[in-house]
């Protein structure tokens, strides 16, 4: 049997925290004693590493938009020489979440480089750190977001890229040349940008409400309702659905509480569901209505049973773009990198406008390459004009709103109220 | 002479203890030394840059807040976690009561009825085992899926069809049943099988009928190998957190290990994880030792 990675049948696409299906595969573990073990081991030989404690502040800047961040660069930690020449044989580490890359991608790029391309992958970031953080493990490429970058930054597990070898960084939107949270792209470039928003069954779905989240407090759909299991996500469409507040790094506590008491009804009204495979959920009827990423939609094109055409897809989002919730994902070198060259290469691979279409077309998320506007990829056929409103555009990047790295108590905050949620009461 | 039998003596002494260290070993590396590094974290609270807790080993810098808190809110009507100990208390009872229903009949025809069949049945009940646990689940997805087969297969009967897996607590619990029922069914095996016949024999003599004689003499004797099957069960119910996340993945059937799952996953409250797993432990080895107290009682009438 041959493995065809280009075969419309294998696409998918796995971008964020897959707490459904893959978790619980890790977790064939019994709980109990077991399940706690692991994390606290793994933590048992730093205790008092470069510390904060549960209220402390982070010991470097939080970036915003309206205070961009200027990411440091140590002269122990340079960037690589110029004029390298890539590194050959071996293998070529990843560290990304699983399925977010194309196989083809990855096929390619090893063949020309003579190298394997191995993924090793994590569920969230927490993990992400403590993969990155094992001593004498060493990886290639990591995809952070503006959420775990500072701290990353800080702690020294990422090396500035040299940008004489990614001069692609042209293709991308200028805005993402210099982000608020990496300016001057010293450390990063931009992988994907997806918004969140409803995907439903628009054979079932008869009429789409102005505030296209009021879907997922339709009776009519008992039972087919689901959010993102996401706690950011979630709690944060509340806030904007019940104009509760439109700071979703919200910290304060009693706005979160109506938040989620709010979400709390959907259990009794609706029997909501939480998981984050909309992408499958809504093409195989599964579901109704789908709190998703953009992404979602795009990618469940692929998904439907025979004989069904994209037209009973739907994507809802708002369309102010400040009421928009805009995500991305970064691609970053590591310091451990064996390597380091040819991740420039491959940096500069995924911003060029062929493959990262290619890598598009596949993961269904978009990268931020000024050439793929909504116009052009329905065009070149790779998004049905019904859900040309899933590309995000510069200007839902420039006026959404972002979920940024906030302190462990304003984290802490929001998991309680979630785990109020989770609990079902 | 006696000098060398005191020599003999005195090797005796030292090989038996010998003997015990292996499983001492496996005790210590994997209970006890795990055991603390959670109570290390439910008793510390304090994280590192990266939301790894900082475990407290020394008992003197030990903070009860946490586990404080979490028991309050355990076991206060009121307390966030109340709704999920009640739950999982709830689901893991009546997943008890369907494998007693259900692996009692299926034990004692094999221990006592099977003849012949005996092989193939026991063959039958350990069969789901040569398939990942997950991957039963996942199955059953598919069947109870709403055009799935089970719906079909009740169409057939006129019976309108059931969204099964729209957070059903009916599901969770027949899911709980199906998963564990052969760790029921196999201690309880053993149990029923070492019955001696011939007491059954002598209470017929006796003129008992069968009935009398099952709920005198074999129930009674199998009473210990009944207990044993529920502990062993029960133990890994109460801590499932993925066969309802599978069926149903709704809140509203969320069990203890689930909140677990949460705190442990991700985020800066890896203590809160920990205080619950304490508590889940706690409970369990409460019943734990009753069975202890039960199999202890046992052996000491036995010997008498």
């Amino acid at each position: 049997m041959t493995f065809d990675p280009n075969d419309p049948a294998l696409r998918r696409r796995r971008p964020r925290p897959q707490l459904a299906r893959r978790d619980v595969l890790r977790g064939g573990v019994w709980l109990g004693v077991g399940l706690g073990v692991a994390p606290l081991l793994a933590a048992c030989g730093d205790s008092g590493s470069s510390g904060q404690t549960a209220n402390g502040t982070a010991p470097y800047p939080l970036a915003r938009p309206d205070k961009p961040v200027t990411l440091a660069i140590k002269d122990s930690n340079p960037p690589i020489a110029d004029g390298l020449d890539p590194e050959e044989g071996g293998t070529f580490n990843i560290l990304n979440y699983a399925q977010y890359m194309a196989p083809g991608v990855m096929k390619d790029f090893g063949k020309k480089h003579n190298v394997s391309v191995e993924v090793t992958p994590y569920n969230n970031y927490d993990e992400m750190l403590a993969k990155i953080r094992q001593p004498g493990e060493s990886f290639d490429l990591v995809f952070p977001g503006p959420s775990v970058l500072g701290k990353m930054v800080y702690a020294e597990l990422l090396q500035p890229l040299n940008h004489s070898y990614v001069p692609h960084l042209k293709n991308v939107w200028p805005e993402y040349q210099d982000p608020w949270y990496d300016k001057g792209a010293q450390y990063t470039v931009p992988y994907t940008i997806y918004g969140t928003g409803i995907m439903y069954r628009a054979d079932r779905v008869t009429s789409v409400p102005e505030v296209g989240y009021d879907l997922l407090w339709d009776k009519a759909y008992t039972g087919k309702v689901y959010l993102l299991d996401d706690r950011q996500e979630a709690i944060g469409m509340s806030l904007l659905r019940n104009k509760i507040t439109r700071d979703v790094n919200t910290s304060n506590a009693d706005d979160l509480k109506r938040a989620v008491d709010s979400l709390i009804e959907l259990i009794g009204l609706v029997k909501v569901k939480t998981d984050v495979n909309a992408y499958s959920e809504v093409p195989e009827g599964t579901a109704t209505v789908h709190q998703c990423w953009s992404g979602d939609p795009i990618a469940g094109q692929y998904y439907l049973p025979k004989g069904e055409t994209p037209e009973v897809l739907g994507y809802w989002r708002p369309t102010d773009p400040t009421e928009y919730v805009i995500g991305s994902d970064n691609i970053a070198i590591p310091k451990s990198a064996k390597k380091p060259v040819l991740a420039h290469m491959l940096i500069n691979d995924l911003l060029d406008e062929k493959i990262g279409l290619q890598n598009f077309g596949w993961n269904g998320y978009q990268p931020p390459i000024t050439k793929l506007s909504a116009t052009y990829l329905v065009d070149q056929g790779y998004i049905p004009k019904n859900l040309s409103n899933a590309v995000v555009v510069p200007s839902d990047f420039k006026g959404g709103l972002t979920f940024y790295e906030v302190s462990p108590s304003t984290e802490a905050l929001w998991q309680n109220d979630w785990a109020r949620f989770k609990a079902g009461a | 002479m006696p000098d060398r039998a005191s020599d003999h003596d005195r090797a005796t002494r030292r090989l038996w203890p010998a003997l015990a260290l292996p499983g001492t070993f496996w005790l210590i590396a994997l209970f006890v030394v795990p055991f603390y590094a959670v109570m290390a974290v439910a008793f510390s609270g304090r994280i590192n840059l990266f939301n790894e807790p900082i475990p407290a080993w020394n008992p003197l810098n030990w903070q009860s807040s946490t586990v404080t808190n979490v028991i309050k809110d355990s076991f206060t009507p009121s307390g966030v976690y109340h709704e999920v100990w009640v739950r999982t208390a709830i689901y893991s009872f009546w997943a008890l009561v369907i494998c007693v229903a259900i692996g009692y009949p299926v034990a004692y025809y094999a221990a006592r009825l099977a003849g012949k069949r005996r092989g193939l049945i026991l063959a039958l009940i350990l069969a789901p085992w040569w398939i990942n646990y997950i991957t039963r689940m996942l199955a059953w997805v598919n069947l109870l899926q709403d055009d799935g087969y089970v719906n079909k297969a009740l169409g057939w009967f006129g019976i309108p069809p059931h969204s099964w897996l729209s957070g059903s607590s009916f599901t969770v619990v027949w899911a709980l049943a199906y998963g564990y029922l052969p760790y029921f069914i196999i201690p309880l095996f053993a149990s029923l099988d070492r019955i001696d016949q011939r007491l059954l024999e002598a209470s017929r003599d006796l003129g008992v009928g069968s009935v009398r004689t099952f709920l005198h003499v074999t129930l009674p004797l199998s009473r210990l190998g009944l207990i044993t099957s529920l502990v062993i069960t029960a133990l890994p119910m109460a801590g499932d957190y993925y066969t309802n996340t599978i069926v149903s993945g709704s809140p509203n059937t969320n069990m203890v290990g689930n909140q677990i799952e949460l705190f442990l996953l991700e985020g800066p409250q890896k203590n809160i994880g920990a205080g619950l797993v304490l508590v889940l432990s706690l409970v369990l080895m409460f019943f734990m030792f009753y069975y202890l107290l039960l199999t202890q009682r046992a052996s000491r009438e036995a010997t008498r």
